[in-house]
């Protein structure tokens, strides 16, 4: 007991009258507790691409391929592939035995109706169906997908982490049209997602599935057998990090995703709580400016914001004075990948604020407002927007400061109007580095005008850059591809990162087997 | 009292101990500070906060605003007097300034909240006709909580100190109200407003000086509570996020940045919890000494 | 008294009234567009348009009004905007940790409160009195939030006597239960305690003046039974006048209660659902606390005719 439970200790004395059924210890043991780093306040992973509502979604639904932790794709639902010898046909085969939690076979409808709902809302299927010529159940365990042009990166399409991902549903299901949400949450992943025990803002439960089959293979990432060790999940809401801490020491939770780095010297004070860096391939922030209207329609001007943002403000802002969590980006792709590249991203390591200035006066800048969009309740973004509106005001520029919620954030940001009428100029927000490896999902760097991310960046050598990149075929003309598209990306400030930076996960000793990736995997998770 | 001769064979019974001891009387200004000594206390207090509002700039503080995170969460010490917050700001300085927010919630409301509460009082007391339609609203806007109405009101519009302001102050009105409208109407049974009224006398002309008046005293005592549960509230708005945004600091929004740190860095909470702790002490203080001195029965009803 | 009784009862209707225009009003006047964020980050603005039309965001304003109180008398609250769940469904799964908060706080207040007003009373002008008092004043001072982090700091944390956090439901047991509400219900009731004990004081100070009083103490009655019986009893109108306002404050602190301690109640409900413009869900609540309110309130009217039959309107 790690608890000395003043009242329940005199109460067991003599108050067996009133006490109710309690759960055993035995069930409380195989109870795994997680705070997560944020509300699941909806559970359809095509319709909302947060990042929380795909973590619970990859409990309950599985994907066609998984990538492990080199993000390779490997085949999960499907048995294997063949690809046609000019790049054009895809064959699939599904594996014997899968079957939804209401106990109907996985049939290759449904794949065919998930993909269907799945690719016009990600950028990666976008480009998909419009090169695609058929898309097609050929019988109930195969599927055919026909394409006019080759695409290489299919598989990694399929299985990537980065939201949307292409979840497998019932066809009913995938029917639901892409900007309604899906009632029913039924898939074939390794747990149950128990729909009357969800109370949205406190608590989401999840159950081991009695049906799910796991193939064979070593479990990386999304890839391998998805073996779940306990028998229920619970998400606990915490909106409060300092009571997750206390809930985290007293024992009341048992795995916390995201502590802040304040508290973590707390934890680690704590014999009973481990402490690791949660994800190697980090986050990198984002100021993300609107290209359509003034002021950052003007290059001076986003390249004198890019010349006198300094990194390691927003850096210390946002994760604190450890060093260990954050560094510099000298471009647009996650540190630490075998194709990183700091090409032409020599200004943006330091910050050079009389420069900068210099630069603004140049450009004309006519003392537009720059209506900032700042959500106040996410822990990451507050502090970004502090040091924008400061960094902004010693530039020399007019700020308007919106500080809103997150969810008004999301819904104007896809104004396109300019910014005195309900439009912005800029917000931050942050992508998970396992999608900013290579343009491959990478949606915030495409930049084709209209049909890119909120911005809208049109920059034709950027978007020259990431068609060249595709078709490379060797290893050394992707890294020349992917030089030439850090360059461009710098040189017209297609967004400015504001840094690289981990966050750390906390949970108690009697847990084993929590690994470090881009979301927290539950498979292989142990309580004793 | 004269001693009065008491005839012979009478028996007088024993004098009865109070069931409460006496009160003595003192005399003049201090007399009058040391019979209560809660204005005393309370108003020497709140003068000491306005005194630190406005002459924030000159007590030795820095800019409230100007970010300096390569030196965040400091511990007090000798350049940072309070600490430094999560940005590196000066704790000191933003408690200061934050006074001036704090301050200016608190009063603006009070003000507002006793003025147009008056004239809507005023008007229901004495128009019957309007006097059934208003107290319905009044007891319907009663019904919200002040909290959720605040809150609900701020979710309209963007934060900011005026709109935190009109947002309390729509929620306090109901309460002055129905005190004002209290007053009227005991007071409009009295025989000097009868005469009034025979006299000839214009309704405004009796509002204005008969009745008036009378309500300022527990109008004053009325506000003084306001102005204490305003600054509460803003407190509370800015610690769930609807309050005055962060760009101006005041002692909620400080303590709503700093309450994710306070088993580590506690000095971001405590020293904002302590102004206004000792801030609102000092108004109610204020508010029970006045009402004591006007009229203990008050406190029934306040 | 049965006229009155239903005439009180009546009375609830405008209000009620009142509060349902406001509240509507407020999804009226709200900026933002419900429509835009239901259809997602990649909706077009047909698609926005179309959700607009299905969700009857075009039509009249008296229109809607009159279709949303058509609904809630039947007892469709309406669906909330981001998680699609029936908010009726929403309140009903968290309306228990904030009634039982609730409740305990009422019943542990109103337990100190009035002892302490009396006994303050009683000593006017001594030291208990200016402890009391003092206290009183005190606790209405302290912000709610700073209260409930030292308490958890202290008992929670150091101590180990009680949970950090969290509800336990009623149905796994009393003490379970109980030991979750403790914290937070000592927290949110400083300042109720604080508002009853000084009400009870003051009405106490002069009721304590009366001839009753006297005569009852000529009689030979005992202090404790001057004190309780006939004195209390005689106060207790304004005192339950202030419990039932009270119980404003009682929902308003609440809310920042829930968030320190990570109870799922409606107060946290609530506020999440302002923060992120969930109308729905926010016209559900307000709506139920201030029936709550106004019920409560017409409890306490009712309650004074048996208290004070002097009371006849």
């Amino acid at each position: 007991m790690e608890r000395r439970n003043l009242l329940t200790g005199a109460a067991a004395l003599g108050a067996t009258a009133f006490a109710g059924p309690a759960i055993s210890q035995n069930v409380a043991a195989r109870t795994l507790r997680f705070v997560p780093q944020a509300n699941l306040a909806n559970f359809d992973p095509i319709w909302g691409t947060q990042y929380v509502v795909r973590n619970a979604a990859a409990l309950v639904w599985d994907m066609l391929y998984g990538v492990d932790e080199n993000l390779v794709p490997q085949p999960q639902m499907v048995e294997g592939e063949t690809v046609s010898s000019d790049g054009l046909t895809w064959d699939f085969r599904l594996r014997a035995g899968l079957v939804f939690h209401d106990g109907t076979p996985v049939l290759a409808r449904d794949v065919v109706a998930s993909i269907t709902r799945w690719a016009p809302r990600d950028p990666m299927g976008q480009m998909i169906r419009a090169i695609q010529q058929e898309l097609v159940a050929v019988d109930d365990r195969n599927f055919r997908w026909k394409l006019s042009r080759p695409y290489p990166k299919l598989k990694f399409a399929l299985g990537k982490t980065g939201t949307p991902c292409c979840f497998i549903m019932p066809e009913r299901i995938a029917g639901t049209a892409g900007n309604s949400m899906i009632t029913e949450y039924v898939g074939s992943g390794p747990m149950t997602f128990k729909r009357d025990e969800w109370v949205p803002g406190a608590r989401a439960v999840f159950e081991r599935a009695a049906r799910y089959t796991p193939r064979e293979g070593t479990a990386s990432w999304l890839a391998g057998p998805k073996r779940v060790l306990v028998d229920r999940l619970e998400w606990v809401v915490m909106p409060d990090p300092a009571t997750a801490a206390n809930a985290l020491q007293a024992g009341e939770v048992d795995w916390w995703e995201s502590p802040i780095s304040d508290l973590v010297p707390l934890l680690r004070r704590n014999r009973n709580i481990l402490v690791d860096i949660a994800d190697p391939l980090g986050n990198i922030g984002s100021f993300r400016m609107n290209h359509m209207h003034a002021p950052f329609n003007n290059l001076k001007v986003r390249q004198a914001v890019m010349m006198a943002l300094n990194q390691q403000d927003y850096m210390r802002a946002v994760v604190g004075s450890d060093t260990n969590l954050w560094s510099v980006l000298g471009g647009f792709f996650t540190p630490g990948t075998p194709n990183y590249t700091e090409a032409g991203g020599a200004v943006m390591k330091s910050a050079n604020m009389d420069a900068a200035r210099r630069l603004l006066a140049e450009s004309g800048y006519a003392n537009e407002p720059v209506t900032c969009l700042v959500g106040q309740d996410q822990p990451l973004l507050k502090p970004m927007g502090d040091v924008t509106a400061d960094m902004l005001r010693r530039l020399g520029m007019n700020v308007d400061f919106v500080a809103t919620d997150w969810g008004t954030v999301g819904q104007r940001r896809a104004m396109r109007n300019p910014p005195g009428q309900g439009g912005w100029s800029m917000f931050h927000t942050w992508h998970a580095g396992a999608d900013c490896v290579n343009p491959a999902g990478y949606n915030a760097i495409r930049a084709h005008g209209d049909g890119a991310w909120f911005g809208w960046p049109n920059v034709p050598s950027v978007e020259a850059g990431i068609t060249e990149w595709y078709d490379a075929p060797t290893p050394a003309t992707e890294r020349a591809a992917m030089d030439k598209i850090n360059t461009e990306a710098v040189s017209n400030v297609v967004y400015v990162p504001t840094g690289f930076f981990k966050s750390y996960q906390a949970w108690r000793r009697n847990i084993t087997g929590v690994v470090k990736g881009p979301l927290p995997f539950f498979w292989g998770v142990a309580k004793s | 009292m004269n001693p009065v001769a008491i005839p012979p064979g009478l028996a007088i019974a024993e004098p009865m101990p109070d069931v409460l001891p006496p009160v003595s009387a003192r005399r003049g200004l201090i007399g009058f500070l040391r019979r209560y000594p809660t204005i005393a206390i309370g108003g020497g207090l709140l003068l000491a906060m306005l005194f630190v509002a406005v002459f924030a700039p000159f007590l030795w503080t820095k800019d409230p605003t100007s970010l300096a995170p390569a030196l965040r969460t400091r511990e007090p010490g000798a350049e940072f007097w309070f600490g430094s917050d999560m940005l590196g700001r000066d704790v000191y300085s933003r408690v200061l300034y934050g006074a001036r927010v704090s301050l200016l919630v608190g009063f603006s409301v009070a003000l507002f909240a006793s003025a147009i509460g008056l004239a809507i009082g005023l008007f229901s007391g004495f128009i019957r006709l309007a006097d059934s339609i208003v107290m319905r609203i009044m007891d319907g806007m009663m019904s919200i909580p002040p909290i959720l109405l605040a809150i609900a009101l701020m979710a309209l519009t963007r934060g900011s100190v005026q709109n935190v302001i009109l947002a309390i102050t729509i929620a306090e009105i109901p309460r002055v109200t129905r005190l004002v409208r209290g007053v009227v109407l005991s007071l409009r049974e009295q025989p000097y407003v009868d005469a009034a009224v025979a006299s000839g006398t214009g309704t405004f002309m009796i509002m204005w000086r008969h009745i008036l008046p009378n309500t300022l005293a527990p109008l004053t005592v009325q506000a003084t509570y306001i102005c204490a549960a305003a600054m509460i509230t803003e407190a509370i708005l800015s610690f769930i996020g609807a309050g005055t945004p962060p760009i101006i600091p005041s002692w909620g929004n400080i303590m709503a940045e700093g309450r994710a740190l306070w088993q580590v860095k506690p000095y971001i909470v405590f020293f904002p919890a302590v102004f206004l702790s000792v801030t609102v002490l000092a108004v109610n203080l204020l508010g029970d000494g006045l009402r004591d001195s006007i009229d203990p029965r008050l406190a029934k009803s306040l | 008294m049965w006229a009155y009784i239903i005439r009180r009862v009546l009375a609830t209707i405008p209000v009620m009234a009142f509060v349902a225009l406001f509240v509507f009003s407020l999804l009226y006047l709200a900026p933002g567009d419900p429509a835009a964020v239901i259809a997602g980050d990649q909706a077009t603005p047909d698609d926005v348009e179309r959700i607009r039309a299905s969700l009857g965001l075009d039509r009249p304003y008296l229109v809607r009004f009159g279709e949303w109180v058509f609904r809630i008398l039947q007892g469709d609250l309406g669906t909330s905007i981001f998680t699609n769940l029936p908010v009726g469904h929403m309140i009903q799964q968290r309306i228990e940790p904030t009634l039982s908060l609730m409740i305990v706080t009422l019943i542990l207040a109103v337990s100190i409160a009035i002892p302490m007003g009396v006994v303050a009373a009683w000593k006017q002008g001594t030291w208990i009195d200016r402890a009391v008092m003092g206290f009183a004043v005190l606790s209405f001072s302290v912000p709610v939030f700073v209260v409930g982090y030292l308490l958890a700091y202290i008992f929670a944390l150091e101590l180990d006597w009680l949970p950090v956090q969290g509800y336990t439901p009623f149905s796994e047991g009393f003490f379970p239960w109980m030991e979750n509400l403790v914290l937070p219900a000592t927290a949110l009731g400083g300042v109720y305690i604080a508002l009853i004990a000084r009400i009870t004081r003051a009405t106490m100070l002069e009721v304590l003046q009366q001839d009753y009083i006297r005569t009852a103490r000529a009689k030979g009655a005992g202090q404790g039974s001057i004190l309780f019986v006939h004195a209390l009893k005689n106060a207790s109108v304004p005192i339950v006048t202030v419990i039932g306002i009270g119980i404003a404050l009682l929902i308003g602190g609440a809310v920042v209660t829930e968030s320190v301690f990570a109870i799922p109640g409606l107060g946290r409900l609530t506020v999440d659902a302002i923060l992120r413009r969930d109308y729905p869900v926010i016209q559900g609540v307000v709506l139920l606390f201030s029936f709550v309110y106004v019920l409560v309130n017409l409890g306490i009217d009712l309650l004074y005719t048996f208290l004070d039959p002097r009371i006849r309107y």
